[in-house]
Formats: C-alpha cells, structure tokens, sequence
C-alpha cells in the first residue's frame, strides 16, 4: 500500500483542519481582547505574545507549579491505566476463567453511569484521608479505568494468536512470563495509543482538580481557571495559556507516537 | 549519564514543588496563615502586601478562579464540610444561594459587623443578609447602572446627543422605548436594533421594583406586578422592533459594539471596560447617560467567613479593613472596581472621575447616583434561576417562537418547576 | 509433583490475579459515590440545604414525566446518530490512510489529535465565529451566492446540526488513532498479497482491515455511543454557556440538564435520579448498538 499524491493532498487538508485552532489560538495569544470584536478576525501574529505571556506566568499565577503537578499527576496515571489495562485486558481476551463474561460486562457498564456527580461523594471520602490539596488526590480516582481496560481486551483479542500463548505453555512458561515476553511486546502500539489518550484526559481533567485542588497548588487545568477570572475575562491572556498547557501534550504525544509502528508481530513470532 | 542527572534533578524539583502542597490554614512559624477565596479582578494584591506590613504576624494567600468555577466549587466545599478557605468571596448573582444557608456561615454581627454598618447602602447590607437577618457578607463593590449610547448614531437619527439632553428623553422605559422607535425610523445602514437584547432591559427594570422574585423567603413571580412589569415594558420594547436579537457575550454580541449593529445597551461600571476593548477603534463615539428610571445595579460581591475555617478572628479583622472606604477608594484607583460605600461618593475620587473614552462622561457621578438610591430588594437562593427561566421566555417571544401570553404560561410552568 | 501443582494455580489463578489491581482500585474510589448518588436520588436533597427527606422513587417518577428530560433525550439522540455514524465511518478511513507507508507519518498521525487537544476556549470561539448569525464566517459565504443567513443557535435543526459538525471535527481524528493502533497488529503480508491480486485499497480495507479489527470497532462502538450520551462541552460551548441549551432548550442534551440540575439548581436528589435513568438508557442505546454491530458482522 503505496500513499500516492493526492493522499498526500488528502492529508494535508485534514492537518490544515486540525491544526488551524490550534494556530488560531496563537494569533489570539498574540493579540489583546479587543480581537473578539473585530470583524473579519485577524489571522496573522500580533505583538502581544511577550507580555501575555510574562502576565501567564507571572507570579501568583502558579504556572510552573500547575505544569509540574500535571506532568506527574498525568505520568503516574499513564504508566498506572497502560499497565493494569494491559494486565486485565490479557486476562479476558486470552485466559479461560469462570466469570469472565459477567465480569467484562460490569467493567463496561461502570463507563455508562455519568461522572458529574460525583464529585461530592469523592470529595468528603479524600477529606476522609485527608488528601485534599495534595496531589494523590488527583491522581488515586484515575490510576484504573473501564475505558483502558476494555480497549486493551479488544485490541488483544485479535492481536495475540492463541496460537502462540498456547506454544509458549507448551514450553513450559508460566503466565506471568507469557504476559511479559509475548503479550507485552504485542501490545506496544495500543499501549501507545492508550497512554496517549491517557495522558491527555488526566492533563484536562478540570472539575475534579479544580474542587479538590486549590490556587496555590494546581494543576494545569486549575491555572486555566485563574487566568480565566474577571467578569471580563482576557481572552488573549486564556488562550495563551492554554497554548502553554498544550506544549507538553505535544511532547509526550511525539514520544510516544513513534511507537504505534507497524511490524511487531512479525518480530514477536520470530523471537 | 547527563540524561539521567537531568531526570533526577527534575524529580527532586518536582517533589519540592508538591510537597508543600497541604492545603489548609492554621499557624506557620509562628504567623496565622490567613486564606482568601476571589474570582477575579478584585485589585487586593497590594492590599495584602501592605497588610501584612501592619500585621507582622498574619500571612495572607489568596486562591483566585474563574467566577463560575470559584462559587461552585465553594457549594462544593460547603456542601461537604471541608474545603473552604477562611474568607470566601460571593458574587450578587449567586449571593442568594449562600445567604439561604446562614447556618453555614460566621454572622457578620458577631464580628463587629454592626459598628461599619453605616458605610453601606442600605440595600446592599440587605442583599448580603439572610430572610432571617443573619448578616453573612461585607460589601466590596457595586455595579451601578447607567445607559451607554452610541453618541454619533443618535445625532444621525435626529436625536440629541449631549449626554444631559439625552438623560432627559428617558425618565421613564416608555419613554425609552418611544425614543428607540423614533431612531428605529430613521433606518440607518447596518443597525438592526435600538438595544442588543432581552437580558439587559428585563434585569434593569426588575431592579428597580420594591419587590422582585421574592417576598421575603417567599417566591411571588405569578402574583407580584413588578415582575410583570418588567416582563411586559421588555415585551413591549421587542415588539416595536427594537431588539438587535443578539445573545450577550456571543461573537455577534462582542462584533456588535465595533460595528454599531446596535446603539443602546444599559452598562453597569464594568461593562464600559468591554465596550473600550470591543470598540476599541469609536473611542469618543459612545457616551454615557442616566438609565431610566434613575436607579439600578447589576453585580458586586461581598466577603464572607464560612464557619469551616479556624481563624475567624483574624479573617473578619482583615475583611473589615478590606472592605472599609480607605481601602475600597484605593482599589477604584487601581482597578476601577466602583466602590460600595457612600461615604466615598461625595470624595473626589468618585466625583471627579470621567471616562475619556466616552467622551469624558462623569461616570463616577452617574454611578454612584444610581446606586445611592436604590431600593432594597431580597434576593433569595432561586433568583438566579428564575431569571434564566423568564430571560429565557423573554428569548422565545423575540425569536417569534412562542406568542408573550404563551411564553408567560411557560414560565410560571417553569418557575413552579424550579420550587 | 509440586510443579504441576504450582502449574495448575498459576493456570487457576492468574486470570483473577490480573484483574484484582482494577478492581481493588474501583472498589476503594468508584463504588462510593456510586452508592452514594443512589443513595441521594432518593432524597429531596439540594445542596444548599442541611435536612435530607426520604423520598422513595418519587423523583424517578418525577423524572418519567418532566417533559425537559425527554426533550433533552431527544435532542441527545439526534445528536448522536449524526455524530457517531459520521465520525467512525470517517475515522476508518483516514486510519486507513495513516497506516500506509507515508513519509513523515508520526507527523500526520498526531495532527489529526489536535483538535482533540485544543483548549475548549480557543474552539469557542472558532465555532462561534463560524456560526455567527450577523458575522459568521458560514453566513457570510451564504451570502455572497444570495443564500439568506442562518440563525443557528435558534433554529433547532440548525444547532443540532452545528453541535454534530463540532464533535465530528474534534472526534474522528482520536477514533482514527485508536483504528490505526488495531490495525497495527493485522500482518502486513496480508495486504502485500492483496496488491499482487490486484485488489483496490478499499477493497483492502473492505475485505483484510474491517474483519481484522473488528473487536476494536465494536469497541469504538460502544465508546462512542457512551460518549455521545454523555455529550456536554459542545452544546455548553454552542449556547455561550446556557446551562438550558438554548431558550427553548432546542440544543440541551440530558448530560446537560443533569449539569443544569446538579449545579445550577443544586438540586442534587432530582440530578442523581437523573444520572441513574441516564445509566438506563446509555445501557439500552449501548445494548441495541452492540447487537447492530453484531448482525452487521453476520450478514457479511
């Protein structure tokens, strides 16, 4: 399967399309909030991107703090999501187990009961611990997820030959030496995916942190909410932060988005 | 190897960073750690400075987020019984929501609330008080209410456009809305209305009725004619074609005042600071003149003690010399913030005080008259929705979805709901 | 003999093992305030006031005949069907595309992320310029063909429309990504003994990718059709921020009267039955999707 050109032409609308936001949200950056008015909008840089930018991290802000927060937060439940959903997701698409159907089916249905609510219950049981205003508060809610759990057993179903499990047995492998030597490795492009979609849901994460966290130490999300304050809230100066919020999620999504190479099974059978 | 110290190094910062993080107050070092909730623009940061100055042993750090986010997280924390921070500011909008648990808070009367009483507006003392009487906020700034015009459009239209001769065509809403009807004859190009939309006039003329959604605790929407006559004066002003139609804050709302599509809109003070950013390139064209009706304000916040925090004493003692004229004098200085205390209004500061970009309108006059004479009226914990509900009516009946008697039943219906 | 033992306890128990962490974890912060809400849906209980009253089913019974919650159902369901259709059928393609051998392709693959990523505030204000009423970039080109001009947040056809066009545009390229890594795991010499046959490269995608990958379309499936239940940043966005969708609640989706109720009302009993008939029907809308899914399988 050989692009051609005009797959190329295809693409490069579809990035034009998704990237024209994000370019937006620098114009306005670089302007002041007089741009909301202007008709038609502007469409080139302005020269205010210096000074909102020193205003984004000035010093009651917590800027540094929020990106620190998040990075770790939003680290720790990646590595925590990819790995147990990897696990899970091993145990039902290839283990025999009693239960298994009943048990996959109560995972999925835990995703269908919306979360707004929550929030209060949440909140008095990390007052109860006494984690509130410290980062494992926002971190325990999320180190598991029905989400990742089920997209790791879908994707596994169809990836791993049964086949191959069922050889290594024979070789006398425990199931643990299995997961480590045949599954994982297979499962690097999801896993990739996943940790992605991971990282970004726990960097915008907002209601939660924003209830249980507090200005002096925030997460990204938080900060956002500062810089939003002002019945006449800055536009310009929002937006810049939100461009500063979104240079990590651009990082780490490059990181790992080498990863979703094609080919991996090939070399798993071989090994 | 190099990789590997930068990573350590990172951590090691990073754990620095968060390892402060306990949120709550109490004595550090022997300081009283005082903490202070806002939403926004309240012009305090070198307030602090200069109080902790005078107070060697008080720290004070204030937690800023959104207005929205700030009074839903403060339900949050007070729904939950932890959380809160020792002062938590409250905006008029949302006001009746904590004013309706008083049992929540620190009375304001028991921490010397009584003896400032004075420096206030009498509704403005009211509106932080519960139906009970149990005085739960301290007022810091006021919105005022005037009407922003478009001065070169009236003069188009045949209309005087001195400010004075302007405040005279309308003492009252009929006669703002006969005057509409005579710029609406003029048809100008590209204005489409006299005023941007329903919200505006229906909030403006609500206010200034003795009695508003409610009757002391109890909701009189169906029974009291004020709220019909607010509803019926906006009615009848869309009706004459007098609405630009568009939804406040919305792209063609903020395009609108760049673009002149309409030439009134009633402003309290912080809204001429969005008319000077979105039209910005008409400064000298807009102008500023008396709402009619005389009176009137829209927004403004008070400080609160919820009883959650632990230093109530020294919390109120920084509220009180927050909230007290010297103080609230300076943040209008710095921030424009319009001071809520009377006592200021016949200071210079506030008379003297004109607007270039409104062609040097004595905004400080115009607001602080509105606001002076206002009458008191109680807001209770379901005003802000039954608003949205009768704002909403209002929309229906502009949009030509619904016919006024209809939309009026609709919102009864709704309101009833809403108990 | 202890090995086949230690064999056999392995075999028994790692499966249970596995997916204990995901348990012990839901249990200690997931359970609670699902109990909890349930709990509350059967109180007169805002959170404005301290006394909490029993009050059985009545706000379930309540809900069954509150006209806004069966509008906002509707309105919901329109949504969605001209969401997710679009979107899938838009992601496998373009997943198709990104997992061809293209030259700079980390590049093209992260991109189509973005407008997942952008701030929420930056895509306020492109949709809200686009579908200006008076300014509106889609107005403007309508009228330069004598068109007229589209009142879009009032019209009900019209916001339900715009409200897809945003969640199409910020979906599709995060379904893609999650194609593409299913399609990772199809062998490649499939397809390279497709292209001697001569087959088309849909005809690739129609034959080898769909079947191969068909566990993780079912899975989009029902992801989004959870998702799209659940639709609330798009309409609050649309709306400037209405918590009502509009004046005649013509764009409020149910996640958003639950919000309208939860923390606009404070109503907190009435929010939670609410939250739980939306956990009902979610259900029924994932069950009859599945099933589609899996007729549409044995039909081909």
């Amino acid at each position: 399967m050989k692009p051609r050109k005009r797959t190329y032409l295809f693409l490069s609308v579809v990035a034009l399309l998704s990237l024209f936001p994000f370019y937006y949200s620098i114009v306005v950056a670089s302007h002041d909030n007089s741009v909301l008015g202007q008709v038609p909008p502007p469409l080139t840089l302005g020269g205010n991107l210096m000074n909102n930018l020193e205003r984004a991290f000035g010093e009651d802000v917590h800027m540094v703090q929020g990106l620190i927060n998040s990075l770790l937060a939003s680290s720790v439940i990646t590595f925590s999501q990819v790995f147990f959903a990897t696990l899970a997701g091993f145990a039902f698409a290839k283990l025999k187990w009693r239960g298994k159907n009943a048990v996959l089916l109560f995972i999925i249905a835990t995703m269908m009961v919306p979360t707004q609510l929550a929030v209060i219950p949440l909140f008095i049981l990390m007052s109860n611990y006494e984690l509130v205003g410290t980062l494992p508060a926002v971190i325990i809610p999320f180190l598991v997820s029905a989400f990742g759990v089920f997209f790791m057993t879908q994707y596994l179903t169809t990836a791993v030959p049964t086949e191959l499990i069922e050889a290594a047995r024979a070789d006398g492998c425990t199931t643990i030496r299995i997961f480590w030597h045949v599954v994982l490795p297979a499962a690097r492009p999801a896993a990739a995916v996943l940790g992605i979609l991971t990282f970004l849901s726990a960097w915008n994460e907002f209601f939660w942190p924003l209830v249980v966290m507090n200005a002096e130490n925030p997460t990204v999300q938080t900060v956002l909410s500062n810089l939003s304050s002002g019945r006449v809230a800055d536009v310009s100066l929002i937006l810049t932060g939100a461009t500063i919020a979104i240079v990590p999620l651009i990082i780490v999504f490059s990181l790992l988005g080498k990863h979703i190479i094609g080919g991996i099974m090939q070399g798993a059978v071989k090994s | 190897m190099r990789k590997a110290a930068i990573a350590a190094s990172l951590v090691a910062a990073a754990l620095i960073a968060s390892g402060c993080g306990s949120g709550g107050s109490g004595e550090q070092g022997g300081k009283t750690k005082l903490t202070i909730a806002t939403f926004g623009d309240f012009g305090y940061k070198d307030l602090y400075t200069e109080y902790m100055k005078l107070h060697p042993d008080i720290e004070v750090v204030e937690r800023i987020t959104k207005t929205e986010d700030h009074h839903k997280n403060l339900i949050t924390h007070l729904a939950a019984n932890s959380g809160a921070s020792d002062i938590e500011a409250i905006e008029e909008g949302w006001a009746g929501q904590f004013t309706s648990q008083p049992g929540k808070f620190y009375n304001w009367m028991d921490y010397g609330g009584g003896d400032v009483k004075a420096q206030w507006p009498e509704w403005k003392w009211r509106a932080g008080s519960s139906a009970s009487g149990v005085v739960i906020g301290l007022g810091t700034d006021v919105g005022g209410m005037a009407m922003c015009y478009r001065k070169d459009l009236f003069e188009k239209a045949g209309l005087p456009g001195d400010r004075e001769a302007v405040s005279k065509l309308w003492p009252t809403w009929d006669d703002y809305i006969s005057t509409g009807q005579k710029f609406m004859g003029a048809k100008l190009p590209g204005v489409t209305g006299f005023f941007d939309g329903p919200q505006v006039i229906y909030r403006s003329v609500l206010g200034q009725q003795p009695i508003g959604i409610y009757d002391g605790d109890k909701v009189v929407v169906d029974t009291n004619p004020g709220v019909k006559k607010a509803w019926d004066t906006t009615v009848k002003a869309m009706t004459v074609g007098l609405s630009a139609k568009v939804e406040a804050w919305s792209q063609d709302w903020n395009a609108g005042f760049a673009k002149g599509t309409f030439a009134t809109i009633a402003c309290p003070s912080w809204m001429t600071t969005i008319i000077q950013e979105q039209a910005k390139e008409h400064a000298g064209k807009w102008d500023i003149a008396d709402i009619p009706g005389g009176t009137g304000n829209w927004g403004g916040s008070y400080l609160t003690l919820p009883k959650q925090g632990k230093n109530a004493k020294a919390a109120a003692e920084l509220a009180k010399w927050l909230t007290a004229p010297e103080q609230q004098a300076k943040v209008f200085r710095t921030k424009g913030n319009f001071p809520s205390t009377v006592t200021l209004y016949k200071d210079a500061v506030i008379t003297d005080y004109k607007s270039a970009f409104f062609n040097n309108a004595p905004i400080g006059q115009i607001y602080s008259k509105s606001v002076a004479t206002m009458v008191p009226q109680f807001m209770g914990p379901k005003s802000g929705d039954i608003n949205t509900a009768i704002i909403n009516g209002l929309t229906r009946v502009q949009d030509g979805k619904q016919g006024a008697d209809d939309s009026w039943a609709q919102v009864q219906k709704d309101v009833k709901a809403l108990l | 003999m202890f090995r086949h033992k230690l064999y056999r306890l392995d075999l028994k128990a790692s499966p249970y093992l596995y997916v204990a962490p995901f348990f012990v974890l839901f249990l200690a912060v997931g359970m609670f305030p699902l109990v909890y809400t349930a709990w509350v849906s059967m109180h007169d209980w805002t959170l404005v006031e301290e006394s909490h009253t029993w009050i059985g089913f009545t706000n379930y019974t309540e809900l069954l005949k509150d006209e806004y919650f069966w509008n906002a159902l509707s309105n919901t369901l329109q949504i969605l069907v001209l969401s997710s259709v679009p979107q899938l059928l838009m992601a496998i393609g373009l997943a198709h595309i990104l997992n061809m051998r293209l030259k700079g392709s980390t590049f093209w693959r992260m991109s189509v992320l973005l407008p997942n990523i952008t701030s929420v505030v930056a895509v306020a204000i492109i949709f809200g310029q686009l579908f200006g009423r008076d300014f509106g970039l889609i107005n403007w080109v309508l009228g330069l063909f004598d068109l007229g001009h589209i009142d879009w947040r009032t019209g009900e056809a019209s916001s339900v429309f715009a409200i897809s066009v945003m969640i199409n545009w910020r979906w599709t390229g995060y379904n893609a990504l999650i194609y593409l890594a299913a399609m990772q795991a199809v062998p490649k010499d499939l397809y390279d003994a497709a292209s001697l046959d001569g087959a088309t490269s849909f005809q690739q995608l129609r034959r080898i990718t769909i079947p191969a990958i068909r566990p993780t379309i079912i899975f989009t499936v029902i992801v989004s059709t959870i998702g799209g239940m659940q639709v609330l940043a798009e309409p609050l966005v649309f709306g400037v921020g209405s918590m009502t969708g509009g004046a005649d609640r013509q764009f409020q989706t149910i996640a958003l009267y639950l919000y309208e109720l939860g923390f606009s009302r404070f109503d907190f009993g009435y929010a939670s039955a609410a939250a739980w008939m939306m956990f009902v029907i979610i259900l029924i809308a994932a069950g009859v999707n599945y099933l589609f899914t899996r007729r549409m399988r044995g039909a081909e």
